[in-house]
């Protein structure tokens, strides 16, 4: 018991003794990931991924009704947000669209409105250059989920005349169609309000900043570990073999080895928070990248009421704690395959990349294919990403937990199951 | 007082060891000499428990040790080829790593103890990294005799030391076997092999005892 304490002690006492090499890891790739995340998050959504999207509109001489519909149409917010609608004739939204001056021409038949109340349903024809661009794959896609809506809307009511027709009330089919028409109106305006003030994000609970911040976290703290390398690798056979002797094996010596590591990944932490405290009062850029993220974590923070509630402090700081020795685990497993400095450092860098991609660290998940979506639960980044998700918002999950204990015991037991099978080799 | 009886390994289908039996006195000194990759190794790591025999018993001061980690634990001091150190902790740190008593004991042994002999408190603050080989062999030595074990095993204890270490672990194997300690040593080396009480040669898997004290010719032919 006695040489286990003095081994345990020596294993935190070599790992303290590269915190200079971890803290300047740290503040080389906190600047890397920052700048990523930052790009990335305002690729997605900090700024207009395309400028407005101007459409000619040729309208049916004397068809006031169409008008009426369309001015309707072009005040709603989604398609106010993004498009400018220009009437013209026939001919001068051709060339306009020839020039690229609009980049789409919608021409509307005579009789639209009737032909929807109706149901012949005259189509409306839309132009689109030959090389469309993003422009014009936006409308595209707004013009396709306008027909969408207004299919359903339709098939609502041609159902509700049906009915009516069924049971001998074809007396009651226009006051149907008129209460249809409010009710349907009465619960879509309301889900319009709903996405004016509630955050839709591809990124799921978390808001954009508060994504990337967890994601590049979880980067930061698998790939600082490159600059402890040399404390990372796997001990001679000669030293495994006598502490084997000593009653300490491959998995007191896998145990250790992630106790030590976790120790400094939680140093990372502390010294990640001082970065990003300190690097708000940077000047330019620089100073906006750590606000722009400080800003995401400490929302996500706020939002989920975690600084009001002590359960909440304790929950974080168990989750963090946990997440810096799950991290660990893997980084010792990868270490450990590996056998060597070098090949250590490429596996590390091979598991911190590709599969941070694959589990939705770089690009949220909805945009990856969905046999992707899957993986990323097994994951280790998406196991590690979800509990500090969990943290950010607060909801607090034993799943989550569980999930991260499963990595962490599952990480410790190979590496150690490794280790005895190469003792044995 | 070392007993080994009918000590049997293989591995896979190539067979190391084969009946291996010696018995060695306290204050001996016996010596293994054979080829290179004979075995030597292998003997020695079983007999310091590191690595199972297949078959037969082993007992260091009659008590059987072979299935018992503890009495080797208790009995033996083994010195493996390789330094087992960590290289960036301190000489104090490695020490106190194996040491196997309190700190007052310790203390003790680097003021009159093996460790002392050995001439480790001088370096006792230096990171195992800048020592010199000669000073990692003293330090793995009096890291395995931290449990004042009566048995020293040591492979091949001088190879690439200098004159004066080489000389320094002598005297101290001297010493340990008037205090009445059983030393077993593997070498290629004349001057160690002088030390030997008891002489083996390990050829094909067997073990045979020849007389101590023969001139480097005779060692030759024996191994051949």
């Amino acid at each position: 018991m006695l040489i286990r304490f003095a081994f345990w002690k020596l294993e935190i006492k070599r790992a303290l003794q590269r915190v200079p090499q971890l803290f300047a890891g740290v503040v080389v790739l906190m600047f890397l990931a920052g700048t990523t995340a930052l790009f990335a998050s305002r690729a997605l959504y900090g700024e207009q991924a395309a400028g407005r999207i101007p459409v000619a509109v040729v309208l049916p001489e004397e068809e006031l009704l169409a008008k009426k519909a369309l001015s309707m149409i072009a005040s709603l917010d989604s398609v106010k947000s993004m498009c400018d609608f220009v009437y013209q004739d026939r001919e001068t939204a051709l060339e306009m669209l020839k020039a690229g001056e609009v980049y789409a021409v919608m021409e509307v038949p005579e009789g639209l409105v009737q032909g929807i109340m109706d149901g012949s349903n005259v189509p409306v024809r839309i132009y689109f250059p030959e090389n469309a661009g993003i422009e014009s794959r936006i409308f595209q896609e707004l013009t396709d989920a306008g027909a969408g809506i207004l299919g359903a809307a339709q098939a609502g009511i041609y159902a509700g005349d049906q009915l009516c027709a069924a049971y001998g009330l074809e007396s009651q089919i226009p006051l149907l169609e008129q209460d249809l028409n409010r009710i349907f109106l009465s619960y879509s305006l309301p889900r319009e309000d709903y996405f004016r003030h509630i955050q839709v994000d591809a990124t799921g609970d978390l808001g954009t900043a508060g994504f990337y911040g967890a994601s590049a976290y979880i980067l930061i703290l698998l790939l600082c570990a490159v600059p402890v390398s040399g404390y990372l690798l796997p001990y001679r056979p000669v030293l495994e073999r006598k502490l084997g002797m000593a009653g300490m094996g491959p998995l007191t010596q896998v145990l250790a080895r992630t106790g030590g590591l976790g120790i400094l990944m939680m140093a990372a932490t502390g010294q990640i928070v001082l970065m990003m405290a300190a690097g708000m009062a940077a000047p330019g850029e620089l100073g906006d990248i750590f606000f722009s993220l400080k800003a995401g974590i400490g929302d996500s923070f706020s939002k989920a009421g975690v600084w009001d509630s002590l359960t909440d402090k304790l929950l974080l700081a168990v989750t963090v704690t946990a997440v810096c020795f799950a991290v660990a685990a893997v980084v010792v497993l990868a270490y450990r395959l590996a056998g060597s400095l070098l090949g250590g450092i490429m596996l590390l860098f091979l598991l911190a990349t590709v599969q941070h991609f694959l589990a939705g660290g770089f690009l949220p998940l909805v945009f990856l294919p969905a046999s992707v979506k899957g993986l990323a639960q097994v994951l280790p980044s998406g196991i590690l990403m979800d509990a500090v998700g969990m943290a950010l918002t607060a909801h607090w999950d034993g799943m989550v937990f569980g999930r991260l204990g499963l990595l962490a015991a599952g990480a410790v037991g190979t590496a150690a199951l490794w280790q005895a099978g190469g003792e044995r080799r | 007082m070392l007993e080994v009886t009918g000590l049997s390994k293989s591995y896979g289908k190539q067979k190391i060891l084969t009946e291996v039996s010696f018995t060695a006195a306290p204050g001996a000194c016996a010596g293994i000499i054979g080829s290179n990759g004979c075995g030597k190794t292998t003997l020695l790591s079983i007999l310091a428990g590191a690595v199972k025999a297949d078959q037969g018993s082993i007992r260091y001061q009659g008590q059987e040790a072979v299935g018992a980690p503890a009495v080797f634990a208790r009995a033996v001091a083994y010195v493996p080829q390789e330094n087992p150190l960590i290289e960036e902790l301190t000489v104090r740190d490695n020490l106190s790593l194996w040491y196997r008593g309190s700190r007052r004991e310790l203390e003790r042994d680097l003021e009159e103890g093996a460790a002392a002999m050995l001439g480790i408190p001088a370096m006792l603050k230096k990171p195992v990294s800048r020592l010199s080989g000669g000073m990692k062999k003293r330090l793995s030595i009096a890291c395995a005799l931290s449990n004042h074990a009566s048995t020293l095993i040591l492979d091949e204890p001088g190879a690439a030391l200098d004159m004066e270490c080489k000389a320094d672990i002598r005297a101290y194997l001297i010493q340990y076997q008037k205090a009445g300690g059983t030393v077993l040593l593997t070498s290629h080396e004349r001057t160690e092999l002088e030390l030997c009480t008891q002489m083996y040669v390990l050829k094909d898997g067997r073990l045979q005892q020849v007389e101590p004290g023969l001139s480097e010719e005779q060692m030759i032919r024996c191994i051949r």
